[in-house]
């Protein structure tokens, strides 16, 4: 457990780990997952803020927060309140999405973005499914496309405490509240990308089956000077698929900006 | 006990194909339904409620969307042919989904529409929807009870609202100018009912003074009677038997073996209406995080199962009428048979004031949906009728 910090008047629980540049990492719908190793391999060049989302673990969600807007408002005065300069920030799905909406809005503090397998915009047309429907397809499936190895993906929730159940529990409804209509992404979101005004770069698992790196080319196309690159035996979580991979794709984007 | 009858019109020629996907709702393509065969099946269920009416039963409408277990889609498109069809009945519908439902305004309008149209013969349910419901309509699983009471709210209000226009800025409902014409017969508003499987859903409705109903299960219902009559008496009223209902499968017949084989083929409802693909079973959000964690805990391969009397589980899939009968699911045979089995029932739950009688399902034939509502209607249900609340739990 992290330890908990009041932002706006909401109470998150933040996991925070390593020294040098901030990294601010926004998770996936899936959730933090902080005893995964992707947070120790991060740690070893940065420093690590990883809030919650609320309503999932144990951040609240108070009535009044009910959309990706209100989420982005919220990390943007986290932001200050931590007196962020020079951050990287990042995000891994659900989280891309968040992290897309705070940058159209305000990049102070922050140096550069980093998105993973970004939810968030819609490119196709109306019958193209750029996202694919996870509340649609059974847990085996949603496994089968969200990971390259779904054997390391694997968790059993049975040997789980309670608490640790409820936490998941609700974040899986409150990743509804935010993302259930339209499916996973603000229509409006793509037109605005253009203000982007800080270095971004893209990072793509080759086997994500939830959103596909044609999906990533549309993001690349509508944020002035990004770039992208796709990480081998990596689904739609790199960082937890990959972590070391991951961590020196990070650094070396740190590096550069 | 008064007796509403109710069918959900299935469209069972499907079901055979349905089962072999795994899946009868939701994700079962509609190329499994020839829609000349659903006309002829459409008119024959609705000339089945029809004669509800001579036989002075009164008569219950559900509706399912994208599934081959019910082609009922509109609750009130159907009580509009229903109603032009009868004179006594009264006329249930149970129910609207109001959280699924992006207009409860609309829904208020029809209601008072059909209460005008039948002579205030109409009564209205305002009901959560199943979860594999969610899908079809594409409505948000997350917060979906706070949805859910306020457009309840927004329904009564606008039903029983004369001085209109009025405003109305929720949180999911917005409107400046709410004045519906019609207005019900029935006023303040007609009798409301609500729909639940748990104590808390009986705790909400006496709350409001609703009509509760459940269905299926009598170790369920039980509690949820208990905390409803508990609930009101807090409150300062006595809950009798009409703030009760109960829905079962009821096969009658002129003799024993008839009635149980007009039930075994209704109980196909309840074997393939769980019958749908996993992901629509539970979208989170839909059961509360106490219920998912047990889910969660439970592993993978648990599915819905319930206990009967003796605390046996019984799989609603593959169960028998006898294991049906224990879970007070179904009741069957004689006229007799039945009679005494719902009067047992009544004693167990304390007083039950509506039977929602599922009298036809699947397979079973439209003579045999005939004589199974004429023999229920003319010989058990005005014996119900003379039922109140049993004299055991009159005396506690």
């Amino acid at each position: 457990m992290g330890r908990q910090l009041t932002v706006a008047g909401v109470s998150l629980e933040i996991e925070e780990k390593g020294q040098g540049r901030p990294i601010l990492f926004l998770h996936p719908g899936e959730g933090l997952q902080a005893n995964r190793p992707w947070m120790d391999a991060l740690a070893r060049s940065h420093r690590v803020i990883a809030p919650v989302h609320p309503g999932f673990g144990g951040s609240a969600l108070p009535d009044w927060i009910g959309t990706v807007d209100d989420l982005a408002y919220l990390y943007l005065d986290l932001a200050r309140q931590l007196k962020l300069d020079g951050a990287v920030l990042a995000g891994n799905c659900f989280g891309g999405w968040i992290a897309a909406e705070m940058a159209v809005r305000n990049t102070a503090g922050f140096a550069g973005l980093l998105l993973a397998a970004p939810l968030g915009i819609k490119a196709g047309g109306v019958l193209d499914r750029d996202i694919t429907d996870m509340h649609a397809i059974g847990r085996t499936d949603f496994m089968r496309l969200a990971w390259a190895d779904p054997s390391k993906g694997e968790i059993d929730y049975t040997k789980l405490p309670d608490t640790e159940l409820a936490g998941i529990a609700r974040g899986r409804e409150a990743l509804c509240v935010f993302g259930w209509k339209p499916y996973m992404h603000n229509p409006r979101l793509k037109r605005w990308l253009h203000r982007i005004d800080i270095p971004t770069h893209l990072i793509w698992g080759e086997q994500d089956g939830i959103v596909s790196t044609s999906y990533g080319e549309a993001w690349k196309a509508e944020i002035p000077g990004a770039t992208m690159e796709t990480l081998p035996q990596a689904g739609h979580y790199p960082h937890w698929e990959q972590p070391d991979a991951f961590a020196a794709r990070v650094k070396a984007f740190t590096d550069r900006i | 006990m008064r007796t509403w009858y109710f069918s959900e019109m299935a469209y069972h020629p499907a079901w055979e194909k349905g089962l072999e996907r795994g899946s009868l709702r939701v994700n079962f393509p509609s190329e499994n339904l020839d829609p000349r065969e659903a006309g002829l099946l459409l008119n024959r269920y609705l000339d089945e409620f029809a004669l509800c009416d001579e036989v002075g039963l009164d008569i219950m409408v559900n509706e399912h969307h994208s599934t081959a277990t019910c082609m009922t889609v509109s609750v009130p498109m159907a009580l509009s042919v229903i109603a032009r069809e009868t004179k006594k009945a009264r006329l249930l519908s149970l129910g609207n989904p109001i959280a699924n439902r992006p207009d409860p305004v609309r829904v208020a309008e029809e209601m008072a529409w059909l209460d005008c149209l039948s002579g205030g013969r109409i009564e209205i349910g305002l009901v959560k929807g199943a979860p594999y419901e969610i899908a079809p309509a594409n409505s948000n699983p997350g917060r979906l009870m706070r949805r859910y009471w306020e457009a309840h709210d927004l329904v009564i209000k606008a039903l029983s609202t004369s001085t209109g226009p009025f405003s109305w800025e929720g949180e999911f409902y917005q409107y400046r100018a709410v004045n519906i014409w019609p207005r019900p017969i029935q006023q303040p508003t007609p009798p409301i009912w609500m729909t639940g499987m748990s104590v808390d859903t009986g705790i909400a409705a006496a709350e409001r003074g609703h009509v509760v109903g459940t269905l299926l299960s009598g170790g369920l219902a039980k509690p949820m009677y208990e905390a409803y009559r508990k609930r009101a008496r807090e409150l300062g009223w006595e809950a009798g038997p009409d703030r009760m209902a109960y829905a079962a499968l009821i096969g009658v017949g002129n003799t024993r073996e008839e009635g149980m084989r007009r039930a075994h083929q209704i109980a196909d409802y309840v074997r393939t209406s769980p019958v749908v693909a996993e992901p629509f079973t539970n979208p989170p959000g839909y059961n509360s995080i106490g219920a998912n964690v047990a889910m969660l805990r439970a592993g993978p391969r648990a599915h819905r199962m319930i206990t009967d009397r003796n605390g046996v589980t019984i799989d609603h899939r593959t169960a028998t009428v006898e294991q049906f009968m224990d879970t007070e699911t179904v009741f069957a045979g004689t006229p007799d048979d039945v009679f005494n089995q719902l009067k047992a029932f009544n004693a167990r739950m304390g007083g039950v004031g509506h039977l929602l009688f599922f009298g036809q399902g699947g397979h079973l034939s439209h003579q045999d949906a005939k004589e199974n509502i004429s023999l229920f209607g003319r010989e058990v249900a005005p014996r119900l009728l003379e039922l109140g609340v049993p004299e055991q739990a009159a005396a506690e």
